[in-house]
């Protein structure tokens, strides 16, 4: 099956920065497809890219089966993009937004109104239709970007951070929403700095840092690379005790950092029987399972590198 | 494609429509704005000053100025409105940046813009036309050309003032344009007092600006005293807008190319 999005060695050099160094992807269709990475890891970038708002400096890119510098109209005409800001007009209604844009794809006014109120109905906005943009929520204003960027039927969606700064309900809203699209086959392509979110939404994440691509695989199989099945954070006394024991064969790889020392092995509950066999209460201590969190920490550094 | 044939696109007149609705929201103040200023003027030159003087070779003063602020209210109508709107949807809220990430093309969006302030210059010109028409300031049947030249002025007024909004990188030099530009274009421009009597080399530099072209027409059709000189000036506004039509379409590119 075609790829939805293909690049190879795909580059963006601005005056001095390298924003993308040649990374290599396929987005398979109808999947949901992750990237994931801090602010400055290329990510926006390379969605920029993809939505033909900006050219590659090298490298090949083909979106749809066509190439993103040769065939821009048509990628655009195809697709649907919700960009990182919000980006609505605050001087029309909720309604004339959605029209106004399905006119962008030279869609007839009435069969623009009937498919902003099916699409108002969809984002569960369906009684804002006369309000203005200042009047709605963060969340309710994410949803019309992502109800505007649905206009022309695309069969690939991206969104740069679709839920950066909402709430948990708004949050909740949108991944709901995001989910329902997977199922009707649209193919969706986000950037996140939420494990969470990449690991409820996404079949394939690609982890980005300083604009490569340092790893990639669906969640699990990235957990399970990167960190393990569980983690055990000891701090304070109970941290220095545990790391001058040997514990080696329970736990696969240690982290310390601020003070917290990460155990990362198979079964906390072994772990823990086996500290308390050799004597050791651990005091302050929390056992969780590994998260796609621990993963993106592991690989990228926990220092701030901004 | 260029500026101007992007007026046949589709897409052009889709840019348009969101001004048109965008401007229904506020739009009694939006005329009130519009035609209080040039009328403020119109009323306290030419009735309180000209009650003082006459212009030699030139009748009374507000005979003179009357079609000289129908030219003045196109400029500033567009002018505004194109640095500030143009400079908001470039900056704030990405208009212009969602009208790209669909299939509308920069020299579109442009044409949109022109066509609207096509529409805005003729509207409120119209408007102060009859104002002056009202006093009986109106003396021939070939002011009936006005709004065809109103919408050309208005194309002609919105390209520098787009280009303007487009390059600044913030609004406050957006005033350079409004005090460098504007203001004194206005004082050589025709508009207020005749330019005979001027010095000859700042005739000439006001032969390079709009405004002056723009005035001359109408004060010609306004009263009915026409001559070769209106072939010219209607020349000189079909080239600088063939010219000069596609310098916003460039920048506008450049902008959204990052």
């Amino acid at each position: 099956m075609e790829a939805a999005v293909l690049a190879r060695s795909l580059t963006k050099r601005y005056d001095v920065v390298e924003a993308v160094r040649g990374i290599d992807f396929a987005i398979p269709p109808h999947a949901c497809f992750g990237f994931l990475g801090v602010n400055g890891a290329g990510k926006t970038t390379t969605m920029k890219m993809i939505y033909c708002r900006i050219a590659r400096s090298s490298g090949e890119l083909l979106v749809l089966g066509m190439d993103a510098a040769q065939h821009p109209k048509e990628i655009k005409s195809r697709i649907g993009v919700v960009v990182q800001e919000t980006a609505l007009d605050p001087e029309l209604t909720v309604l004339e937004n959605l029209t106004l844009y399905a006119t962008f794809f030279g869609m007839r006014r009435s069969a623009a109104v009937a498919k902003a109120r099916e699409l108002l109905a969809f984002i569960s906005l369906e009684g804002k239709d006369r309000s203005r943009i200042r009047d709605l929520s963060g969340g309710m204003k994410r949803r019309l970007m992502i109800a505007r960027a649905l206009v022309n039927d695309p069969e690939l969606l991206i969104l740069d951070e679709p839920t950066t700064g909402l709430d948990p309900q708004g949050r909740l809203l949108v991944w709901e929403k995001l989910e329902q699209l997977q199922a009707r086959g649209k193919t969706l392509v986000l950037t996140t700095h939420y494990m969470e979110e990449a690991a409820r939404l996404c079949q394939w994440i690609v982890v980005m840092d300083e604009g490569r691509i340092v790893t990639e695989g669906s969640p699990t199989a990235l957990i399970d690379r990167h960190a393990a099945r569980d983690v055990l954070e000891l701090s304070g006394a109970s941290a220095q005790a545990a790391a001058a024991m040997p514990l080696d064969g329970l736990v696969r790889r240690r982290e310390e950092h601020g003070g917290t020392l990460y155990l990362y092995n198979e079964d906390n509950r072994a772990l823990l029987r086996r500290l308390a066999e050799a004597g050791f209460e651990p005091e302050a201590h929390v056992a969780r399972q590994a998260t796609l969190e621990d993963v993106f920490l592991n690989l990228t550094g926990r220092e701030l590198t901004e | 494609m260029s500026a101007l044939l992007a007026f046949f696109a589709p897409n052009a007149w889709a840019v348009f429509r969101r001004n048109w609705l965008a401007w229904q929201k506020y739009a009694w103040s939006s005329v009130a704005i519009n035609i209080v200023e040039p009328v403020a003027y119109f009323l306290a030159l030419g009735f309180g000053l000209g009650a003082y003087l006459t212009l030699k070779g030139h009748g009374s003063l507000v005979q003179f100025i009357a079609p000289g602020l129908l030219g003045f209210t196109a400029m500033n109508t567009v002018t505004f409105d194109s640095c500030w709107g143009g400079f908001e949807r470039l900056n704030f809220n990405g208009v212009y940046e969602s009208m790209v990430t669909a299939p509308v093309q920069p020299e579109e969006i442009a044409a949109g813009e022109y066509l609207w302030e096509a529409f805005r210059a003729t509207m409120y010109g119209t408007l102060f036309l009859g104002v002056i028409a009202a006093f009986g300031l109106v003396h021939s049947w070939w002011v009936l050309l006005c709004p065809a030249i109103l919408a050309m002025t208005g194309i002609m007024f919105a390209i520098p003032s787009l280009w303007i909004a487009l390059l600044v990188k913030t609004q406050e030099h957006l005033f350079y344009y409004f005090s460098f530009v504007v203001t004194p274009m206005t004082m050589i421009g025709g508009v207020f007092f005749p330019l005979d009597r001027l010095p000859r080399w700042l005739v000439d530099i006001a032969w390079f600006t709009p405004l002056f072209h723009a005035v001359r027409a109408f004060r010609q059709l306004v009263l009915g005293q026409m001559n070769w000189t209106i072939g010219a000036d209607l020349l000189w506004m079909v080239v600088a807008i063939g010219i000069l039509a596609i310098l916003p379409v460039r920048t506008l590119r450049n902008r959204l190319a990052n």
